[in-house]
């Protein structure tokens, strides 16, 4: 690293270490404790995460650290949220899930810095994909999402937005290689990432976690967007119309077809009906009232009475703990983390359309569930990104996070092959 | 790179859209948060006062604090927050008492939130007590500004009691009967009255006479009693209102020259729900006030000459009788719209929603309107004794409830005084039962507000 480099590194660990501890020293004079000895059980896993993951990434020579020195900002803050809830008291559930973020994140970043490699490596994820829709189809059950591993659940449906995310981006490259089906020029990888929304879909409904869809969509449609922005991949104005209407039915007849618990979420009014389907909504406005712009202090807030008040309230728990100012600087960390790909963009379209399909998948959630529970739209029951717990949930983050990085510290070598006729192919992307 | 920075728009774009979504989520929670808090358990409530800066809601009220019976003459009216009457003052303004804001949050001592109404709780309870042990209800309302001066009903309740027992509470204890449906007896005829002028013209409508001999039997062959069961003989339409002659206006209802899709078309621009079931109601600072309806098929058809009289089906609520009367003393066939609420102050005691003077559209013609008026203060003349003091217009009423086994008497009407405008209603249930009189109700309405 270069002395620069070293500098810049130092400030900005400084930067974190200091905004955790000013949160701290918050929580010690504001914070509802029963003993001093959990606060500073929580400051020692807090600080000490900071400076392990400030030695560890020493280890990855990367061209930039700034989405990296934000993840651990965000992730302890999450956790210093997660511990406050109803009283201090350190998370350990949290505080493991947050190193698995971390962890899946060095391995997001690893498996996609190289974007030549990676895309040689597109049946792979095929095979991911199909595997982790076959474990939904086997393991959880059709009213579920969990697989219940006795010692914790998994939820597989959030290990599949990365791996649709690297579906949809790992074809891009193939945009020029079009057949002709009827009256339709059509790149066959684009029907494949068709036929695997259009199954995720089904799955989704079958095992009723309809609150996901939107952010498969996203993915869907951005990486639908992107191909569109691939040099030369013209896609004909008959097959967008027709992509346009194509989704328009399905939206109605999805609306059509919902189950009742669906359309009582879509048409609830949460204060006539505030003990009942409008209950959750109603507390957390109630929540949000209550703490004002700069919250009743940490731990002493009541939303933690009701139910997913850490994971779907989320947002409404900090605002009344820690205020709403503070939940809005949150919610722009992660927004400037996203945005980092707009200030230093990515050197190939591979890695371009990886930010797009990571941008999606957060911004989507993060609206479905803050604005969700805010009851300004139907509330599905989503995470929001590294703030909510949740295991599966953050794992993903993580390691989606870890996709963004590679595209702001790529690796460029060619991808070491065997055989003539693959090098061909890989040149002539 | 072309390419790379169009797939780049797309992040913007999606973080822009959300960015928007925040601020617009941000602005919703500025401005409902008070609505917000209004139904959270730990609601700092402020004070609810008359015009002359009278408690009337006071939400640590407690008997020995205000004494015994303090605020039942206004319970079942400005109400509590408990949550049992839902259609009460407190219950509709709920956010407006709070005192809280979202930079203050609670402010439990010093909070400033109130709303201040136009009611004279002075002589709301006189009113109130002028019942006796009857049953009914009262309002007044001054027709130039639209305030409420009085709005009492009875049963109520001292909400500082709670509600333990509230299964042996009397029917109606819980709402103000002013803002429900009524039978409204012969005061309907006001309404039938108005439409005939508006129909026929006054010329016309003058030249008519019909004889009444006690009982009339109409065109479709059903009786139609009088209470005056020697009959009023024959009379005009001024004779006959002031007579309240059944007979007479069913046969005015039976005139081919009063088509009933014309009453129809009278009615419903007067706000009637005409042979619609649905239930309809208009809103007086939140409070739901139902709307007038009635039956009307064929002109021939007792149920229709009866609903036209007053009777049957027809329902209107002391309320509506009351603005009807607004539109006739003013004489432009527009009502005054009432308000209770004149201002609120906020947490920080900064006035605000200042009621404003509000007409409705035209509800019948300024012409019809000058015509009914002559002929109520001509009636009023008939009260000169029992309401003495006053340039008074007003129709009398007599509603058969409970299959003719109840009456009620109605009294609607208006006092032409340029410093007390004031149109009233009173309901005075099961009459023959009752030590007193709507006329002495009236009168001590009047005195009280006009001291």
């Amino acid at each position: 690293m270069e002395k620069t480099g070293k500098t810049k590194y130092v400030i900005s660990a400084f930067f974190v270490l200091t905004a955790h501890i000013a949160m701290l020293y918050s929580m010690f004079y504001n914070g509802n404790y029963d003993s001093p000895s959990k606060l500073i059980v929580l400051s020692m896993a807090v600080i000490g995460l900071d400076f392990v993951y400030f030695i560890a990434m020493l280890f990855f020579k990367q061209t930039t650290y700034t989405i990296d020195f934000m993840l651990i900002f965000i992730l302890n803050i999450s956790l210093i949220f997660q511990s406050s809830f109803g009283g201090i008291q350190l998370s350990v559930k949290h505080l493991v899930t947050c190193i698995a973020s971390l962890v899946a994140c060095r391995l997001g970043y690893i498996l996609c810095r190289d974007h030549k490699w990676i895309q040689t490596k597109k049946k792979a994820f095929y095979i991911a994909t199909g595997i982790i829709i076959l474990s939904i189809l086997t393991l959880t059950g059709s009213r579920s999402m969990w697989i219940d591993l006795g010692f914790f659940t998994i939820q597989p449906s959030e290990f599949l937005k990365p791996a649709f995310i690297l579906v949809c981006t790992t074809y891009v490259a193939e945009q020029q290689n079009k057949v002709s089906i009827w009256k339709f020029n059509i790149v066959p990888e684009n029907l494949i990432c068709t036929a695997f929304i259009i199954l995720i879909c089904g799955l989704q409904w079958w095992c009723r976690d309809l609150g996901s869809l939107p952010t498969f969509v996203a993915i869907y449609l951005c990486g639908l967007c992107a191909r569109l922005c691939y040099p030369k991949a013209k896609l004909s104005k008959k097959l967008i119309v027709t992509g346009i209407i194509l989704i328009g039915v399905l939206a109605i007849i999805a609306v059509i077809l919902a189950p009742p618990y669906v359309k009582a979420r879509l048409f609830v009014d949460i204060w006539s009906d505030s003990t009942g389907d409008g209950y959750q909504q109603s507390q957390a406005l109630i929540a949000i009232a209550n703490g004002g712009w700069f919250g009743k202090g940490a731990g002493n807030g009541d939303l933690h009475n009701i139910f997913a008040y850490e994971t779907d309230l989320v947002f409404a728990s900090i605002c009344e703990e820690w205020g709403l100012f503070f939940a809005l600087m949150v919610v722009a960390v992660i927004l400037i983390m996203l945005a980092c790909p707009l200030v230093n963009p990515p050197r190939s379209y591979f890695h371009a359309t990886l930010a797009t399909g990571v941008c999606s998948a957060f911004v989507v959630q993060m609206a479905l569930n803050i604005f969700g529970s805010c009851n300004m739209i139907p509330f599905t029951g989503v995470t929001v990104p590294f703030i909510s717990q949740g295991g599966s949930s953050m794992v993903t983050c993580g390691f989606m996070m870890g996709m963004l990085i590679a595209g702001q510290s790529p690796v460029f070598k060619n991808p070491v092959v065997k055989n003539n006729k693959k090098r061909k192919r890989v040149t002539a992307r | 790179m072309k390419s790379i920075k169009r797939s780049l728009r797309l992040v913007s774009v999606l973080i822009l859209a959300f960015i928007a979504g925040m601020i617009m989520l941000v602005l919703k929670i500025q401005r409902e948060a008070g609505f917000y808090i209004s139904h959270s358990d730990n609601a700092e409530l402020g004070l609810v006062y008359d015009r002359n800066g009278d408690v009337l809601f006071d939400s640590d009220a407690t008997p020995d604090k205000y004494g015994d019976n303090y605020f039942i003459d206004v319970g079942n009216l400005i109400g509590d927050a408990k949550g049992q009457m839902t259609n009460t003052l407190v219950a509709k303004n709920i956010e407006k008492l709070n005192n809280y804001s979202f930079s203050m949050g609670l402010v439990p001592k010093g909070g400033k939130s109130s709303i201040h109404t136009s009611l004279d709780h002075y002589a709301n309870r006189i009113v109130y007590d002028s019942f006796g042990d009857s049953e009914g209800c009262a309002v007044a309302y001054d027709y130039k500004t639209g305030e409420i001066l009085v709005c009492t009903s009875l049963p109520s309740l001292d909400v500082t009691k709670g509600y333990s027992g509230i299964a042996d509470f009397e029917t109606g204890t819980l709402i103000s009967k002013v803002m429900y449906g009524t039978v409204p007896g012969s005061t309907q005829k006001v309404s039938t009255l108005l439409s005939a002028f508006q129909i026929m013209g006054k010329d016309k409508l003058f030249s008519k006479s019909y004889t009444c001999e006690g009982v009339y039997m109409n065109k479709g062959g059903n009786k139609i009693d009088c209470h005056n069961s020697y009959g009023h003989g024959t009379q005009n339409i001024q004779q006959a209102f002031q007579n309240s002659c059944n007979p007479f206006f069913a046969q005015l209802v039976e005139d081919d020259d009063m088509p009933l899709e014309e009453i129809i078309k009278c009615y419903e621009k007067m706000g009637y729900a005409v042979n619609d079931d649905e239930e309809k109601y208009f809103d007086i600072n939140g409070i739901k006030c139902e709307r007038a309806s009635t039956t009307l098929t064929d002109s021939y058809d007792f149920n229709t000459q009866w609903g036209c009289i007053g009777q049957g089906k027809t329902l209107v609520s002391p309320m509506q009788l009351m603005l009807w009367q607004s539109g006739i003393v003013n004489e432009t066939g527009k009502m005054t719209m009432p308000y209770l609420i004149k201002y609120t102050t906020n947490v920080d005691g900064e006035i605000g929603d200042w009621a404003d003077t509000s007409f409705s559209e035209e509800v019948f013609t300024p012409e019809s309107a000058v015509e009914v008026k002559n002929i109520m203060l001509e009636n009023g003349k008939n009260y000169s004794e029992s309401i003495s003091g006053y340039t008074l217009g007003i129709k009398s009423g007599t509603a058969q409830i409970k299959d003719g086994e109840e009456e009620n008497s109605l009294l609607v009407g208006f006092i032409e005084n340029e410093r007390h405008p004031i149109a009233f209603c009173v309901l005075l249930e099961n009459k023959e039962n009752s030590a007193t009189r709507s006329e002495n109700i009236v009168k001590t309405m009047l005195d009280a507000l006009c001291k």
